[in-house]
């Protein structure tokens, strides 16, 4: 059937909302080569309706060309639904862990997406740096509201030494609790190190 | 917001505040225009002009004020409070580029295409120019993008972009909360091709296409 592999394609993306599952690289050529086929065929098919229109009673071919170039639309579509949501998906995690992503992400990623993303990354860090005159300013940390300057949090993973913007140097220990300013810890809670406690 | 904010910034600077037009305002001013064009641009579908000489102002202000705080010793009962104040306005200023970076990603097309338009009609800009400068590159990046993906397509559905064909728009009519600054008068409502005049103060429930004209002047903010 027209079409079939593309509708899995979409499935795929509708299961796996928020997340990278591997890029579908089998899949995604099938709906290639399904679209060129059908391109082909309609190509073959427009010459012999210009015959058959000269010799007036062949076959018509018209209805035919139509349902196939609907199936190359909508295929493309598909196409273009599937890479446009993977790289949302993929510019929120720029924003969730920084430039550099966790290895079981980029494995996930096709070379093209790589490309894009290391892209994006750059753009991005131009455009921060460009903000204020005195070196920018850093919009992937203040996701939330402040509501108190110290927050209280507890390290869920062996870290080791932490140096603070003060100076002193914590050991982030598991299971061991701090005290801390919440603009230094913002990026370690996202990135799973820490909880946050909310009493 | 929160009021302290105003105030306390007041207090720490009050002298060089000032806007391109060489207005001269107080940082309570300065703040609270900030915060209006911060719910605008939150509840607003489109983008809106930008207000790049506030921000510039602000965070100038922030990294003025940091840097006196860094003469106070640690545990100095005013560092942390200020400390606050500095981070609730950081909050303001980052979630305000924020939402029109999310803003110009999600309709990168439409946005450079008015750009265009406004540029070729010697209107002011709606993006400040480093954003003009992200829309573009994030337009080429994504245009690249969807022309690897689709290699080895044939040549017509490549050379067509067919991506560029259904670009993504805001939802104008969207309805949005909006309450008037100043008495105005004959609002038309489109569809019903019906007129209503907005006391000072009141605030009513809107589609957005209606009133977009009157936030760029300033005559009603979103809430």
């Amino acid at each position: 059937m027209f079409g079939d592999s593309a509708y899995t394609l979409i499935k795929e993306l509708d299961r796996n909302p928020g997340t990278l599952p591997p890029y579908n690289n089998e899949l995604v050529g099938e709906v290639k080569k399904e679209i060129c086929h059908l391109v082909q065929q309609n190509h073959a098919d427009s010459m012999a309706n210009d015959e058959s229109i000269l010799g007036e009673n062949g076959t018509n071919y018209f209805p035919t060309i139509r349902a196939r170039h609907a199936g190359v639309q909508r295929n493309l579509r598909c196409l273009l639904a599937y890479h446009y949501n993977r790289v949302k998906c993929l510019r929120t995690m720029r924003w969730e862990f920084g430039s550099i992503l966790p290895p079981d992400i980029k494995a996930n990623l096709s070379s093209i997406e790589t490309n894009w993303f290391s892209k994006y990354s750059s753009m991005l860090a131009k455009y921060m740096r460009s903000i204020s005159e005195d070196g920018g300013l850093n919009l992937t940390v203040d996701l939330n509201p402040p509501k108190a300057l110290y927050i209280e949090v507890k390290c869920l993973v062996d870290y080791g030494q932490y140096e603070l913007s003060d100076g002193s140097v914590l050991l982030l220990k598991e299971n061991s609790r701090h005290f801390l300013p919440r603009n230094e810890c913002e990026d370690l809670i996202r990135q799973g190190v820490f909880q946050h406690i909310v009493t | 917001m929160n009021e302290s904010e105003e105030i306390n910034i007041s207090n720490e600077v009050n002298s060089d505040e000032s806007d391109s037009d060489e207005l001269i305002l107080t940082a309570a001013q300065v703040i609270q225009i900030m915060e209006e064009a911060w719910s605008n641009e939150k509840f607003a579908p489109e983008i809106l002009p930008h207000k790049y000489e506030i921000v510039e102002c602000i965070l100038g202000q922030i990294s003025h004020v940091e840097e006196n705080l860094s003469n106070l010793i640690n545990d100095d009962l005013r560092r942390s409070i200020h400390q606050m104040e500095l981070d609730r306005l950081r909050y303001l200023v980052s979630s305000y580029l924020r939402t029109r970076l999310e803003k110009i990603e999600a309709f990168v097309c439409c946005i450079l295409k008015e750009e265009d338009e406004r540029a070729s009609r010697n209107k002011l800009s709606y993006l400040s120019p480093s954003e003009l400068e992200f829309a573009k590159a994030y337009r080429d990046g994504l245009d690249q993008h969807f022309t690897d993906t689709l290699k080895l397509l044939p040549a017509e559905i490549l050379n067509n972009k067919i991506w560029q064909n259904e670009i993504i728009t805001p939802n104008l009519d969207a309805f949005v909360f909006a309450k008037a600054k100043s008495q105005i008068e004959g609002v038309m409502i489109e569809r019903d091709e019906e007129f209503v005049d907005l006391e000072k103060g009141s605030q009513v429930i809107i589609s957005y296409s209606n009133i977009s004209n009157l936030i760029t002047n300033d005559k009603v903010s979103l809430i």
